[in-house]
């Protein structure tokens, strides 16, 4: 049996484990549709000030599309974030157990990141394609784009938070809590003061500009897709350094030697 | 003289003032069955765990010999796949190329019937059922099992010792811990884990050695 064998049946796993998170369907099914509706009826279109950093230019923004790029990027971002902590929480001494069994902590890894990437990209392609529904943005493939690099540094968040918290009530709480703040504070809608600067540093930030260009028809910069992954790199390194502590086996002590 | 396929030298472990282990030796021998006993939070699962490579000790080494096999208490599986695809996974973690073996001890267990069932699905004894065959699907020389009839009916307690039974005719040796045996006899060697030190059972804590059929043990006094 190769690694390439080995890898796909870790990865296949760790995909067949979220695609039966009914809860987790069910919230990405009808939490985002909803979202999106509540946006359409509540929300006015009155122009609202963002600053599109990219080239440093004030946009009189319609407030409701605005809100609609903030909804999906909130949706997304507590969807993943739950999907990927509870796995990784749940499965910790499953994971534990296969590495002691033998099975690469290499492999394990990269089957994560790989369910991290797909399942980023499958929710962010559902959110995407039910925002068309309601507003039809000038690239919808940029918009997935900002909403994919958002999912993908909540979902890095949540297998930290899986590998590193104990209790599940308080990672949930730590996904919202953070979540909502990030979102929120970037949306000049609930936050009248969006454009500051301190805001760069938060992880959706990025996500949002690149969003925005593609809603809005502006002009992409690379920059800004690279910003958006530096997020996702920082949570996913420090999550897996936690997953490799917390699951390699204990050989100090062990020496394994030959039959004679 | 029989070979050793586990060596404990030492074992020191203590979680913060809370001294558990405090210095156990003890070796098990091929084709033996070694029965370690102790009340609820003598120190059994932590010295097994450290056994298997799970748990760093503070003191003390382990030697290990071949291939292991290792039950945890906790029932370490993951709800959200099958039985099958238990066996498809621990497959490629041992590295083998067919699960005959496996599904051999599956109808010796007698639950062929869920192979296709979501393990969360599964009752207490059927996933204990499980958890053991994940620990002896690649036929290991030395097995280490921690309270493994948990949950088992009658029928399934006595396939589980017949199982036992074929494993030392194939030269493996078989390490089980729990706080209570019904039958003792069936053991070659029984210790007593008692304030963190093996104890023979006759010696009323002040023997240091206790010998019965192939294994031995002996317990240092460190502190």
């Amino acid at each position: 049996m190769t690694s390439l064998s080995r890898y796909l049946t870790a990865t296949r796993y760790a995909l067949f484990e979220q695609a039966r998170n009914r809860t987790a369907l069910l919230l990405l099914l009808l939490f985002v549709p909803v979202w999106y509706y509540f946006y359409l009826l509540l929300i006015p279109s009155d122009p609202l000030p963002f600053l599109y950093r990219a080239t440093g230019t004030l946009l009189q923004a319609n407030g409701q599309e605005l809100g609609f790029i903030s909804a999906g990027l909130n949706a997304i971002t507590l969807i993943v974030g739950f999907m990927l902590f509870a796995s990784t929480r749940k499965n910790m001494q499953f994971d534990r157990r296969l590495t002691l069994c033998g099975f690469s902590q290499a492999l394990l890894i990269a089957a994560k990141l790989t369910a991290l990437v797909v399942v980023s990209a499958i929710v962010s392609l559902y959110a995407s394609l039910v925002l068309f529904f309601y507003w039809h943005p000038s690239s919808l493939p940029l918009v997935w784009l900002g909403f994919f690099c958002s999912a993908l540094s909540y979902g890095a968040l949540g297998l930290l938070l899986g590998a590193l918290v104990r209790g599940e009530l308080e990672g949930f709480f730590l996904i919202i809590m953070i979540s909502l703040i990030d979102t929120l504070l970037q949306n000049p809608l609930g936050n009248p003061i969006a454009n500051q600067p301190v805001l760069r540093w938060f992880p959706s930030f990025a996500p949002m500009q690149l969003s925005v260009a593609g809603g809005f028809g502006l002009h992409m910069s690379w920059l800004y897709l690279f910003y958006s992954l530096a997020w996702p790199s920082g949570f996913a390194l420090l999550g897996l350094l936690v997953f490799w502590w917390k699951t390699h086996a204990r050989s100090v002590h062990i020496i394994a030697l030959q039959q004679s | 003289m029989a070979e050793p396929l586990l060596q404990s030298q030492g074992l020191r472990k203590s979680f913060g003032r809370r001294k558990v282990l405090r210095g156990v030796t003890f070796s098990v021998y091929r084709r033996s069955l070694v029965g370690i006993v102790g009340e609820n939070g003598a120190g059994k699962s932590t010295l097994l765990r450290i056994l298997a490579g799970e748990l760093q000790p503070d003191g003390g080494q382990v030697f290990r010999y071949g291939l292991m096999g290792y039950c945890p208490q906790a029932v370490n599986l993951n709800d959200a796949l099958t039985v099958e695809q238990h066996l498809d996974y621990f497959r490629a973690a041992y590295r083998i190329n067919d699960l005959d073996y496996a599904n051999k001890l599956i109808e010796q267990l007698g639950y062929q019937a869920y192979r296709h069932e979501l393990v969360g699905k599964l009752s207490g004894g059927t996933k204990q059922k499980l958890n053991l065959t994940l620990a002896l699907m690649h036929r290991p020389q030395l097995l280490l099992l921690d309270e493994p009839y948990q949950g088992f009916d009658w029928e399934t307690y006595q396939r589980f010792w017949g199982l036992v039974s074929d494993l030392r005719q194939r030269d493996c040796a078989v390490l089980i811990i729990s706080h209570l045996f019904f039958e003792q006899t069936r053991f070659d060697v029984l210790y007593h884990l008692e304030q963190g030190r093996m104890q023979a059972p006759e010696a009323n804590g002040s023997a240091t050695e206790t010998r019965i059929g192939t294994g031995s043990a002996s317990t240092e006094g460190k502190e």
